[in-house]
């Protein structure tokens, strides 16, 4: 499982792994749409966006990324299913791909307010890299 | 308790200087013995760290529904000076002006003939959760106008009537609003939000006013025992969500700017006459407004709801009264025996002026300012007026809610929505969710008691409990 939940008492405390730090962000991603729409199967994507994030160190360039994820979400009412990412000289850029929320098929999840640092790290590890997360809800 | 903690009587508990490096003051919080075992030291340590922010005056304080949270604790009060001191996002959080409101009506219990059909109905036309779209069409313009003059806004488009506006703590509208202050982005969020409810603790409630604890003050608010009311508790949503995330990456660049020493990074703050901290202000103030016009919104589709199912007329549901239980503000206190201009962050907390403030609307003001307190699902809310002994202990503020215990996964680890809500309904609450998992994630054990929460504030002398509202529906977002 690239990601599992912690114990928190009053938000969603994610921990993520994967082999790359591009491939973090994916799976950050993945673990954020869980959080807003819960089980949901994936679909061939009909929706494709455009996005970019920037940041002075990687714990920035995460709340950064998932910020404008979240913005996608609620503006576009995308559901996530794939990104295409690449990194630039101060962050990434790249698409993401999904589907239009389905409130039939997405309504298993939960608003998340904002990304914070709070209880945010991002760290090197054998396997790749490993970030730990609070989504604020 | 932390081995450093210091009691001072039943309900007040301190904090002293040293207990983290650089606290300017102490830090002082209520609980009763119940509530004290179940303290996080997590909480106590934001509690300190609050008090080592510049220009803090007399103390950083924690409500009895303290737990850990961004920055500040939730819970938490801190007032600052008018030119040493500090705005922070930290001490405001993500959903800007949460807050809650109470609407009474002329019926009973009795008459609550299709409770589950009158639940089914506030739920399919109060949109909830993820995904939710605005029940309105909102044109950039009222945008901007919901933006600076809130609940007013609201009501001139035809969501209200004019009495609501003098209702609101701040009248509806903060003064300071900048529109400018509000990104494209947290605009872009608003207008497909206006009138939602959100989710997580957000819900819209049907009680019963079940018992009248003082009879003077609950007949000066209007209510009486038996009467049906709705609670509405919802924020600011998207834009000021938004808002906060945008201010903080500006005010994390504040803090190298005015070489501001921070205990923890969640307290990114800027000087209050900063350009910083004055845009992080008038952006907060706007978002304030638009939550203010959310709950007006929400209540109007309420009220059109109970016009048509129970043949009353709209202006026989009064709003009682609204407040925020997210925000910083200009008020005046008495600091030392003088009177002077401070700022005051209420972060999971109310605003619980005492009796003679002119901030409190004339009807209600020998009583004091009314205080809506929310249980959860199962569990009673609760009607409160402010009092003298908030003002002189803790710059007229008191708690929010029930405060969380137990973590959401565990919750739902221990938990099913569905065995939550058939429990609910055997004590006659129906629960209306999007899913299941909202319903086990807010299930009632996993807060502190109300009632423990109330009686405490009311120990301390900084509230005082007026009515007991039992629940009788519920909708979570």
């Amino acid at each position: 499982m690239p990601f599992e939940e912690l114990e928190h008492t009053a938000d969603v405390k994610m921990r993520i792994s994967a082999p790359d730090f591009l491939s973090l962000l994916a799976e950050s991603g993945d673990a954020m749409s869980s959080v807003l729409f819960g089980d949901f199967a994936k679909e061939p994507e009909t929706l494709t966006l455009d996005i970019e994030a920037e940041g002075a160190d990687t714990a920035e360039l995460v709340v950064n990324f998932l910020s404008e994820l979240l913005f996608l979400t609620e503006v576009e009412y995308l559901v996530p299913m794939s990104y295409s990412l690449t990194k630039t000289e101060n962050g990434i850029s790249g698409t993401v791909s999904g589907i239009e929320f389905d409130r039939a098929k997405h309504a298993g999840g939960i608003c998340v307010k904002g990304i914070s640092y709070s209880g945010l790290s991002v760290s090197e590890t054998e396997a790749g890299f490993e970030l730990t997360i609070i989504f604020d809800i | 308790m932390h081995e450093k903690i210091q009691r001072i009587n039943d309900t007040e508990w301190e904090i002293p200087k040293g207990f983290v490096e650089n606290m300017r003051v102490s830090g002082r919080f209520f609980l009763s013995d119940l509530l004290a075992e179940g303290i996080e030291d997590g909480a106590l340590t934001q509690l300190a760290n609050v008090a080592c922010l510049p220009g803090i005056i007399r103390h950083s304080y924690g409500m009895p529904d303290i737990h850990w949270g961004y920055g500040f604790p939730i819970g938490g009060v801190a007032a600052f000076d008018e030119t040493e001191g500090i705005i922070s996002p930290g001490g405001v959080g993500f959903d800007i002006n949460c807050g809650v409101r109470m609407i009474t009506t002329p019926l009973t219990e009795a008459d609550l003939t299709d409770k589950q059909g009158l639940i089914e109905e506030l739920f399919e036309a109060v949109p909830t959760g993820v995904g939710a779209k605005s029940p309105i069409r909102l044109s950039q313009s009222d945008l901007t106008l919901m933006l600076e003059e809130g609940a007013r806004h609201a009501v001139e488009l035809g969501y209200g009537c004019a009495a609501d506006v003098g209702r609101c703590e701040e009248n509806g509208a903060m003064e300071g609003a900048d529109v400018s202050a509000v990104s494209k982005k947290a605009r872009q969020r608003g207008v497909p939000q206006m009138g939602t409810l959100g989710s997580g603790n957000h819900f819209l409630e049907l009680q019963t006013a079940e018992e009248i604890l003082d009879e003077e003050t609950a007949k000066t608010f209007g209510v009486r025992e038996g009467q049906l009311c709705v609670m509405i508790h919802c924020g600011s949503r998207g834009l000021g969500h938004q808002v906060c995330t945008d201010h903080l990456k500006v005010l994390e660049e504040a803090v190298k700017k005015y070489g501001i020493e921070l205990p923890d990074r969640q307290l990114a703050c800027a000087p209050l006459d900063s350009p910083e901290g004055q845009a992080y202000f008038g952006g907060m103030a706007a978002s304030a407004n638009y939550a203010w016009a959310n709950r007006q919104v929400i209540t109007h589709i309420v009220r059109e709801i109970f016009v048509r199912r129970f043949e009353i007329d709209y202006e026989e549901m009064p709003l009682i009264y609204d407040v925020a239980h997210n925000v910083a503000k200009w008020e005046g206190h008495d600091v030392d025996g003088v009177r002077k201009r401070v700022c005051v962050h209420r972060k999971g907390a109310t605003r619980a002026f005492g009796p003679g403030r002119a901030e409190v609307p004339h009807e209600f003001r020998a009583a004091g300012q009314p205080v809506i307190i929310p249980g959860s699902m199962g569990t009673s809310s609760y009607l409160l007026a402010g009092t003298d002994g908030a003002m002189s202990q803790t710059f007229g503020s008191t708690c929010h809610g029930a405060g969380r215990v137990k973590s959401r996964s565990s919750a739902k680890k221990s938990l099913t929505g569905d065995a939550v809500a058939a429990e609910l309904l055997k004590e006659g609450i129906y629960v209306r969710a999007p899913n299941p998992a909202a319903i086990a994630e807010e299930a009632p054990d996993v807060y502190k008691p109300s009632s423990e929460v109330v009686r405490t504030v009311s120990d301390a002398g900084i509230s005082k409990i007026a009515v007991r509202l039992r629940p009788l529906g519920v909708i979570k977002g």
